[in-house]
Order: C-alpha cells, then structure tokens, then sequence
C-alpha cells in the first residue's frame, strides 16, 4: 500500500483501485494497484478487476453481430485488427468477446486498452446501419476468476444455475445470480496442453460497488475447498495467451 | 420455485424474474377518458386459468418477456420477447 | 436446574440381568472395538462407534428419554429411528436433537428436555392429574381473557412448549455451522432401501445424474434388520452404489418438493458444519420412502417399554441392543412375527404372542414410568417389560402430494396408496408389497423410465407392478390411548372434538393440533383419521385425510437461513470514511456515511466554505441514440426535446396514475448521448421502468441504455469556495461562472483522471460542482480534493448534513417527502409539468391534475418555538382536531439556529402565513405557520447560480 501510494504522489500519475482489497504484496500493473501474491493452491480466486471491459450495444443480428463472431451465451477469443501506429500489436488486439445479452457483448482485453478497442471497434461499427454504443465499463464492474477442479462446486453454493461440464462447457457465457447479486459468469478454461494450470476457469463479473462483497462470498464458499488468493496475472493467465492466434475480427 | 423457461437465457428461477402482471394494451393517452385510463390502470381480468403476463428477467437477459402461465397449475406454456423476436421457448403446462 | 437422579433410570434394570448389550449381532453397525463415554445428564454412559445417542442409553439400561408435551408422561422409545417421538434431546447447545438417529460421539454433552425440574421429577407431570384443564383445543378455550393476562399466559405456555435451548451467548456462532449448495440431478430417489437403491442404480447406468438421499447413516432400509440372506444382498447391493457415479448423501432428509421439482434435502454428518441445505433442480423425483410403521392406539401404549416391531428388529439387529426382558408381541403381519422370532433368538423370555389376525388384542398397558403388564383381550393380564406392536403401515406419501397427487385408500390393505404425477414417481414399499427381487425390480424399472425424462410416458410398461397385501384394518383397541406422541392427543381428545362439532378432518387437527407436532403425520395422521372417521360414523376414505405440505420433518432455521449473505455495496472511498471515522448508514444496500461525529458542523462548514461529499450511490443511466430526446420527454413530466449539448435540467418522473416516481437531473454530453441520474434508492427500478419503456412500448427506437452508477465515484463539492477547490485540480475546463453556468455539464481531466464528468449541479442550495470520476480512481481524487483544499477549510460531510443543507433549502426527497400517493401537484412540482404534449407516461392523470387543485401540497413550516423539532411522521391537525397533514422532514438547522420543517398539508390551509397545530409525539400540541416559499436559505438561488 505505502509503495504505491507513494508512487502516485512522486509521479502524480494517479492509480486505479479495484474495489476487491489486494492482498500484499501490492505491485503496479498497468497503471492499477494489484495483488502481487502467487499461489499454488488448486483453487484459486484472483482480481482481474484491472482488465479492460467495453460494452457493446448493437442489433442482435446485424453486422456488428457477425463481425464479433459470436451471440448471446458463448464467448470467443478474437484478435482485434490493428488501428495502425501501435507497435506492441503488429498483429491485432487479443480479446475476449463475451455474448453477455441479446444484442449485447462485453469485449475484455488487457488493462488500459479501452481507447484501443473502442476506436478499433468503432472504426468497424460505423459503417454498419443501427444504433450502435460502446461503453468503457471497466470502472464499472468488479471481475474475478475462480480457477480449479472445484470452482463448480464453489459456484453451485451461490449459484442456482447448473454450471457443470455438462451444461457450462468452455465457452459457455451466462448472466445470472450468485450470492445474491445480479453477475456475468464466463466459463473460460485455458488450452490443455500448453498450460499446467490447465483446468475449469470461471469469471464472475458484478457492478464494482458488490466486488468485494462477490469476492468474501466466493472465499467463503471456496474455503472447505482450500481456496487461495492469486496475484493479478491477466487474462489469460502467467502462462500468457493461448497457444493458437485466435480468429481476426472483421 | 417455480421455473420460467426464458427464451434467451433458458429456464431459470421465478426469483430472476420481475413479474410486471398481465399483459394489457396501453390506451392512447390522448383520446382516452380518464374513466377508461383508471379501468386500465386498476382492473385486471384475473382469469382462472391461461394468462398472458409481462415478466423481465431481471437477473438474465434483461428482456421483457410475454409469458401465457396457467394459474391454475403454474404451468408456464410458452414464453417470447415483447417486440415480435423469433425467439420463443416453450413448455406444455403439467 | 436440578438433573434427574440418575439412580431412578437405572432402577429401570432388573436385578441380576446380564446386561442390555447382546453379543454380536450379524447386521450390526456398532464398531466394538471403539467404545467411548459420552454425558447423559452429567452423568457418563458408554458407548460404541455406531451407536445412536438412544442405543448406547438404551444399551446402558435407560428407558425414559423425554418427557411428554402436554401431560408430561414419561416418554421411551417407539420406533427407534429418525421419527421416534420419544427422544428428542438437548446436545451441547444443540436442541431437538432426534436421539434415535444422532450417533453418539465422544465427549458429547446430551441431556432431556422438556423436563422441569427433572425427567424423574416432572412436576409438569401434574397435568396428567389435572386432564381435564388440557382439554381439546385448550390453547382456544381456555388461555383467551382477559387480554392484559396475555404476556403471563406466554411465559407459562412457553416453559410447557417443546424444544431445548438455544444458548443466548456471544459464543454462539451460527454462521459456520450451516451452509447451502444447488445441484441439479436428473433423478432424484428419496429413500435408500432395496427399491431406491435399484432406481438409483438402473437410472444411472441409463446415463442420468442421480442422487440418492437417505435418512439413516446407512444405505439398506429394512434389510439392515434382516436375516443372513438379506444382509449378503444388502451388501451387493452396497457395492454396486459405490462402483457406480451415484452421489450418495447419507443423514441426509428430502424436506419437500416444490414447483417445477426444486427439491430441499437437509445434509448432516459433514466435516465442519452441521448441516447444508441442498436445493435440487430436478428432473424426476422417485420417491421410495418405505412404509413407516403404525403406533396402535390403547390405554398406556405410550409407556416407556411400548414399541412397535420395527423398533424391535432394530434395537435387536442394528444396534445389538436387547429391548426387554420379558414381551408380549401383538402381531398382525410377517415383521411383527420376525419381531418375536428376534425376540426369542437373542434370549428375551417371549411371555405372550397374540395374533390380531385371529381376533387378538392388547386393552391397555399397566405401568407409568415402565411397562408392568398388559392386559390382553381375552381379560387376562400377562407380567412383563416389552410390549411390541406390529399392527400396520403408513404410507409416506407426503413428497408425493407436495406434487399434487391425490393419494387413495386402499380398504383391503388399511393403508393409502399413490396415485400418478408426471415428474414423481413412487417405487418400493410406498406402492405396494412384494419379495426382495419384486422390490428391486419395481425399482429398477423405475429408475430406468426416469432417467429417460419426466415426459418419458412408458413408465407403466414395467411389468414389474407391486401392490399392497391385504391387511387387518387395526387403529384403535378397545381403550382411549395416545394418538400423536408428540403433541400428546390422544382419541379421546378426537372424539371430544368431533363431539363438539369439528367433523372435517382439518378441523379437527387444527382443535387439537394433532399431526401438528415434530412427527408431522408420519406416525398418527392414519389414526388420527380413522378415529375421526369412526366417531363421524364415516368411511376413511369418506373423511379422507390432511395435506401434506414441506417439510417432511421439522428442520433448523439455521439451515434455511444458510450462510450470511447480505449484499453490501461500497464507494471506491469507503475506506476512507471509515478511517476518518464515519458512522455507516445502511441505505438499501449501500453504506454510505451518515456523518463523521459532527453533522452540524459539516452543514456549517458547507454553508461558510466548501464541504465535499460522497455520492457515488445517486443512479446514473448511459443513454445513446437518436431517440434519446423522445423517450426523456415520454417519462419525465418536463419537456426535453430541447436540451442543448452541454446543459442540463431538472426532472420528475411520474408513474401511469400520475404519481411521483423518481426525479433527477439529465445531462447532455453530446448528440446522441445522455447521462442520467437518478435518486440512489431508485436506480434500478428506473433503469428498468425506462427499458419497459424501450422494449414494450417503443421498440422501434433507438436507444441503448446502459448503466453506469458505479463505473462512476461522484463527489459533490459543495459551498461558496467549491470553484477555487476544484480549480486547483482542474485545468482542461473553464470552472468560470460566465463559461461554465449553473445546470451545465462538462467533461474534462480531474486530478489527472481523464474522462471526468462535471456537472454544476446541487442538492444543498450552495454553488457546487458534481465530479463524477472512472471509478478506479475515485479514492485518488477524494484524496486530493481533501490534501489541496486544507487552507480551504475543506470538509467531509455525510448524508446527515446533505439532510439539514437541502431542507434549509426546501428541496424535496422522493419517497421522504412524497409517498407513494403523492402527484406532481402535491409535491410542489406542478409547475414543472407539461401536458401539451402527445404521449407521456401517466398523461390522462397529469392532465386531470393540472385542471383541479391537489389535495394536498408541499409546504415549509415555521414553528413558534424555534428549538422544537417535530418528529417526521407528526401529524398536524385543524382547529377542530381533525389530522390535515403531517411533518415529511424536519432538522434544526444550524445556520438559521432554528428547526426547520417540510410537510403535508391540506391544500385549503396551505396558504403562506396561515397557522397550523402540530400534534406531537408525547400527545402535547405545538403551533406554527406556513412558511412563504419552501426555501428558508437563499430562497431566490442566488447562492447555487454563483
């Protein structure tokens, strides 16, 4: 805490907060004040608060509909094509495109790029017909990750929607109640095969104001399981992106 | 709890669901007496048996649903967007 | 409190006896190579791995357990199992903790309740002498005048009602000793015994989910008391369970089936808590609960030492415990002759076996607090210390109609029968009788057209049908005994109320409560019916029986209740108001801080300097499109099609019956873009009233609503130094009156913060700027908001002082000031309202509204003492008495040093200067005058517009 704090007032660039308290030791990533902790734990609850997060309004079937490439209920990796001058990103914006509601996605990518997606995004949308809003929700919403064999049966003692294999495969995108608030959960697992922590991942995302309150319930819940805390590590996980470059959108 | 077979989000608890009660057509403000305004707003047909209801669905999809529901054995017979989508569950009542 | 002795239980063991523990037993569960001592009473009894609280008491020589509910007669055992009426017990600081059931563990601290002073001493025994002041129906009889006795009549009641205790200390925490989870199985078998053993078997190898909940702490039902044959299939059968994917759940109870088979399953035995409350969706519920076995109704037949053949054939079998010394058995069936075969292989002298198949009957028992003797039909009376009855069976079809089956009476077999529902099915005994393979195969074929789906219709196409046998109607001897053991009606108190005129059967146990207690019907709702039926002169069937509704057996509120979960949402800067000492104030579900220990002082510094406050809870709805101009001027009462980019303006929302719903101000930020806000409490609901709008009524236009109340934090800079604090952090916005106008909007850099929203806007009269900041960075802001505005005099204030700024100022609050028959007019808005327009939410009313004068209306009142603070709610009452209003706020402002109040008040009287009496709390009158304009400070605006 002294260190970031001290950080924002040497360099006046002011940090962004998530509204889950980080456990220590704290670090920056990206301009956010993270939990730096590592865990090894085979449940694990993370902040990913930090992550970019842009609503996306549009008619459930128009253009924008197929150029995000995915509806209501799934969620897909996709690569944003590159606006131009960014060099970091030679071959587009690795994102995740969730189909949160009918006519109504939330891409999430890494921290800070919600500029990036929107102008790439709207560079696409203009030219489509409809009304079409993009909105930067990522003040706006508290998100985690719940990792490991048994995040099912954490989620299935604050949530009533069977969230099993057999009905929540990968890629299985839903809004629903857990622990009594309204919460988008994602079910997005990492490529077997490439990453040792390969397992059943959920995110579970509510507005900000609930995030902490979401994260005690979640670490209760997770607590017969033996649940742990771990550092921010970004979408995709430490092991870094998946292996195959997911589609191009557009 | 009784369970709504939502047409985007599948079936999911009542408790997701605001009930908004039965549906009914809003009359036109301006040619309408304010007699008729207040049978619109007050009275309501409470049928034994197969209702059309508005229901939204809170906690999913966040659409308005129109919902015809047995009240006699709860059994919910199908359940579609308000505004003419194609996408329309259904269940036959128990 | 004084214990019972614990001598005069032991007394209960005849001289000279071996002991009450057999030798080994093939079936038994008691693990004899742990033996450990448990309290019963503060006094030690031993015990082995296995043994149930009342098995290792009863092994130990105990036979009174409880005393009973109303008379306070001494209570045993009657069935020996989850349902057994007799041995509810007090563990540790656990209550109603079901002794038959509960297995013993070391240490455990169990002791009798419902016992005063002592289960040898009851002096609530009395009762029994005194019957005739309990008697039918006394809690409406006879507790009823005069009213002012009511408070004493409880505490007495309440010493003579059931249960343990619940500690009343700080120690006792309850919230990780329950907990909840959903599961959602295809099938569902309540009962493991052979019949939903083989469903749950047959439905998983057809590829379903299943879950199998039994009561007990074993899988098996009545084969766990059979012979050798029986225990060498059991534990087949036991194998098969646990090579299969079948998820057991073991002491765990199906509570009830509800709507679309949401079934609740209470779940004990689990390491770290006490119990878990399971919430399955299911696809089909098979329902193999067994048959429970029928107390017979006779003079006595709840002395201790009376007990049904399957409390028998456990005790004996399961538990290796030997019930008495000397039985008489009265037998109708096959269990009751095993009973006595138990009987005579373990040793106990069988005195007496009479056959109620051939006209045998028991009359009534000798003894109080242990059987002495019975006397038998044929008047002889027969010495011994067991009686066992085995006179029928009761069908536990309660699961079955919480689905709405109806089930029958079946004459010839005494007992009711299922009927049909789609998605619950019964199998095993609840259908009929039938050998091991008969049962086994009722339920394979069950499980298997379940696990096909609850639409699957081939499920009479089993061929395996079960029915009942034929048996002896037997519910009532000769004698008047006890009905239900654990409310203590007895038939004599049936018949009184059928005498008295209560001939349906849910009347009569309404009078009497019978069914009512902890054994919910499952011993006594039969006889209870049958001896209604004979004292009406009418069939069973013909007086047919009670509902069954959830629970199936009582459960704890704690496992209901689950773990604490109550939302709580916070703003990016609660940690800072809880360090700067902030006391919470719980609004929906947020805490906000009410004030930092000097609200008076926060008002005044607002008033004099500059005060910032938190209001991130206030709604805010994103809305774009090009639409947005109509659906603001269709649910605000004001015109808006208007509104340039970059103002902002005031508006009321009215419902369709023109009353006030919400209100707020609307800014536009560009074009097709609209930021909303709303009151905090009213956020949601208008987020979704606006999108009924969009999508029911108006789905051709285009707008996107997206909430963002939290995406923001907002702070209010409030006082007349507000624009120099803000300045200093502010450099990409023009902060100058002329540039920068009251009711405009900007957006622009705060504090480094890109993307900032800046309203001039206000609630507390002063000149004041609203920052609403991407919320990640709200606490960065409020920091240096407070460390740049030091020489400033800068201070935090809480929604306590908002209060007195925005009375000062008269401005109203929605649902303070207003309720939810209040109309624009009312409200003092009137003006606002425009009904030239062509459609708006709650027109007609708005119309109608604005051609008559309200009935009331929105007035500041001046008190003639300017230190009285009337209480909000007050009422004010005319000359002659008569109420014509009421206080909706009231303060003491610290800057007027006076109260200040807003109210009511009938339209006639709501005249400047016109006087009015206000009736207060403690019933003393108070005057005051009607103020000229709502504001008391700076009435024309020239302060806010600065």
């Amino acid at each position: 805490m002294a260190d970031a704090a001290s950080a924002a007032s040497r360099h006046s660039l002011p940090l962004a907060r998530s509204p889950i308290a980080t456990v220590s030791p704290e670090r920056v990533c990206d301009g956010w004040v993270v939990s730096g902790c590592v865990s090894t734990a085979a449940l694990t609850i993370t902040d990913l608060t930090p992550l970019t997060k842009v609503l996306v309004r549009a008619p459930v079937d128009g253009e924008v509909a197929a150029m995000l490439g995915v509806g209501h209920g799934r969620a897909v990796p996709a690569r944003l094509p590159t606006a131009g001058s960014d060099g970091d990103d030679a071959g587009g914006l690795d994102v995740l495109v969730v189909g949160s509601g009918p006519g109504e996605w939330t891409v999430l990518t890494q921290p800070g790029r919600a500029g990036d997606v929107i102008a790439r995004l709207d560079g696409v949308c203009a030219a489509s017909p409809g009304t079409v809003t993009l909105v930067d929700l990522t003040h706006g919403r508290a998100l985690v990750r719940l990792a490991g064999d048994r995040a099912v049966d954490v989620l299935a003692k604050e949530c009533a929607v069977d969230l099993s294999p057999l009905r929540c495969p990968d890629g299985t995108a839903l809004r629903t109640v857990v622990s009594g608030v309204v919460a988008d959960v994602v079910r997005r697992d990492r490529e077997p095969g490439h990453d040792p922590l390969a397992g059943p991942e959920f995110v579970v995302h509510v507005e900000r104001s609930s995030g902490q309150y979401l994260f005690d319930c979640l670490c209760d819940a997770g607590a017969e399981f033996g649940i742990e805390v771990q550092g921010f590590d970004g979408l995709w996980g430490s092991a870094g992106m998946t292996a195959a470059p997911p589609p191009t959108v557009g | 709890m009784m369970l709504l077979p939502c047409p985007w989000c599948g079936p999911r608890d009542a408790t997701e669901f605001n009930f908004l009660g039965e549906s009914r057509n809003r009359p036109d403000p301006g040619s309408v007496t304010i007699e008729q305004w207040r049978d619109h707003l007050y009275l309501r047909a409470n049928h034994a048996g197969e209702v059309t209801e508005t229901w939204y669905h809170r906690a999913g999809c966040r659409r308005h649903l129109v919902v015809v529901r047995d009240l006699l054995s709860n059994g919910v017979r199908s359940a579609r967007s308000s505004y003419g989508s194609s996408v329309e569950a259904s269940e036959e009542p128990q | 409190m004084t214990r019972r002795p614990w001598r005069a239980v032991r007394s209960t063991t005849p001289r000279g006896d071996p002991g009450w523990r057999l030798p080994p037993q093939p079936g038994e569960v008691i693990d004899r190579s742990r033996s450990f001592t448990f309290s019963w009473n503060g006094r030690p009894c031993s015990a082995y791995e296995g043994d149930t609280i009342a098995s290792a008491l009863a092994a130990s020589g105990v036979r009174v357990f409880s005393r009973s509910f109303k008379y306070h007669r001494p209570r045993g055992l009657l069935t020996a199992s989850f349902h057994d009426p007799g041995c509810m017990v007090q563990v540790g600081d656990e209550p109603n903790v079901r002794g038959a059931h509960r297995r013993a563990e070391p240490g455990m601290r169990v002791s009798a309740q419902d016992a005063w002073p002592s289960l040898a001493l009851d002096v609530k025994a009395a009762n029994a002498l005194v019957r005739r002041a309990i008697p039918a129906g006394f809690y409406y009889k006879t507790v009823i005048r005069p009213q002012r006795l009511w408070p004493a009549y409880e505490r007495v009641l309440e010493r003579f009602a059931h249960g343990g205790v619940v500690p009343d200390s700080p120690e006792y925490d309850v919230s990780d000793r329950f907990d909840q989870r959903h599961a959602h199985p295809d099938v569902l078998v309540a009962g493991g015994g052979p019949a939903g053993i083989a469903a749950a078997l047959s439905a998983s190898r057809a590829g379903a989910r299943v879950m199998l909940v039994e009561e007990e702490a074993d899988l098996g039902g009545h084969l766990r008391w059979g012979g050798a044959e029986q225990l060498a299939r059991l534990v087949e059968l036991r194998r098969q369970v646990a090579d299969s994917d079948v998820e057991v759940l073991l002491d765990a109870c199906v509570l009830g089936r509800y709507d679309d088979n949401l079934v609740s399953v209470v779940h004990r035995g689990l390491p770290g808590i006490d119990e878990r409350l399971v919430k399955a969706r299911v696809g089909t519920l098979v329902v193999a609960a067994g048959l429970i076995e029928r107390p017979y109704v006779f003079a006595g037949n709840d002395v201790p030492g009376v007990m049904l053949s399957t409390a028998v054939r456990r005790l004996v079998n399961v538990y290796a415990v030997r019930p008495g010394a000397r039985a008489v058995v009265l037998t109708a069936n096959d269990e009751g002759d095993a009973a006595a075969d138990d009987l005579r292989r373990v040793g106990v002298e069988v005195v007496h076996v009479e056959d109620a198949r051939s006209g045998g009957d028991i009359v009534r028992v000798h003894g109080r607090s242990r059987v002495r003797g019975v006397d038998l039909a044929d008047r002889r009376t027969v010495a011994c210390d067991l009686v066992v009855t085995a006179t029928g069976w009761t069908a536990p079809v309660s699961l079955l109609t919480m689905a709405g089956d109806r089930p029958g009476y079946d004459d010839a077999a005494a007992r009711f029968v299922p009927g049909r529902t789609s998605d619950v099915v019964p199998t095993g005994g609840l259908v009929g009788d039938g050998t091991l393979d008969e049962l086994l195969a009722h339920g394979a074929a069950v499980g298997e057209a379940a696990a096909a789906g609850p639409d699957h219709d081939e499920r009479e196409a089993t061929g395996a049908a079960l029915r009942p046998r034929p048996h002896p109607a037997l519910f009532r001897g000769r004698t008047h005994g006890i009905v239900d053991f654990s409310e203590d009606v007895s038939s004599h108190d049936l018949v009184a109320a059928v005498d008295e005129g209560y001939r349906d059967v849910e009347l009569v146990k309404r009078y009497t409560t019978a069914t009512m207690g902890p054994a919910q019907g499952k011993l006594e709702l039969v006889n209870t019916v049958a001896i209604v039926a004979e004292a009406t002169g009418r069939s069973i069937a013909q007086t047919g029986t009670t509902t069954w509704r959830p629970p199936y057996a009582p459960v704890t509120l704690g496992a209901l209740a689950g773990r604490p979960r109550e939302p709580r949402r916070l703003s990016p800067m609660h940690g800072w108001h809880v360090a700067h000492g902030a006391t919470p104030l719980v609004a929906g579900a947020w805490i906000r801080p009410d004030h930092y220990g000097d609200p008076g002082g926060e008002a005044s510094a607002v008033r004099s300097s500059v005060g910032i406050i938190d209001v991130t809870p206030i709604g805010k709805l994103d809305l774009h499109g090009p639409d947005v101009a109509r659906l603001l001027n269709l649910v605000y009462v004001n015109r808006w099609s208007k509104l340039p980019v970059g103002r902002v303006r005031y508006g009321v929302m009215c419902a369709e019956d023109g009353v006030v719903l919400d209100d707020g101000v609307t800014g536009r930020l560009g074009e097709d873009h609209y930021l909303m806000t709303t009151t905090s409490s009213g956020a949601a609901t208008v987020w979704e009233w606006i999108e009924g709008w969009l999508q029911t009524e108006h789905p051709d236009w285009r707008v996107h609503v997206t909430p963002v109340t939290t995406a923001y934090a907002s702070i209010n800079l409030a006082g007349p130094r507000s624009r120099d604090l803000l300045s200093r952090l502010v450099q990409d916005i023009d902060l100058a009156a002329e540039a920068f106008p009251y009711l405009h909007v900007r957006t622009g850099t705060v504090a480094g913060v890109e993307d900032c929203v800046v309203w001039r806007i206000g609630f507390t009269g002063e000149l004041s700027f609203e920052v609403h900041v991407p919320a990640g960075y709200g606490l960065h802001v409020w920091e240096q908001l407070v460390e740049q505005g030091q020489d400033l005099g800068v201070r935090a204030f809480g929604v306590e002082a908002q209060r007195i700024l925005r009375l000062e100022k008269g401005h109203l609050i929605v649902g303070q000031d207003t309720d939810g028959l209040t109309t624009a007019e009312e409200a003092a808005l009137g003006g606002l309202v425009r009904v030239d327009k062509q459609d708006a939410v709650g027109l007609p009313e708005l119309v109608v509204a604005s051609r008559q004068s309200p009935r009331s209306r929105l007035v500041a009142l001046v008190t003639d003492d300017p230190d009285l603070v009337p209480a909000e709610g007050g009422q004010i009452v005319g000359a002659d008495g008569r109420i014509c209003g009421r206080i909706t706020s009231s303060r003491l402002s610290p800057t007027l040093e006076r109260s200040v109040c807003l109210g009511q008040l009938d339209s006639a009287l709501a005249r400047p200067g016109h006087r009015v009496t206000l009736r207060l709390v403690d019933g003393s009158t108070a005057g005051a005058k009607v103020a000229e304009r709502l504001a008391q400070i700076d009435p024309d605006g020239v302060r806010l517009r600065g």
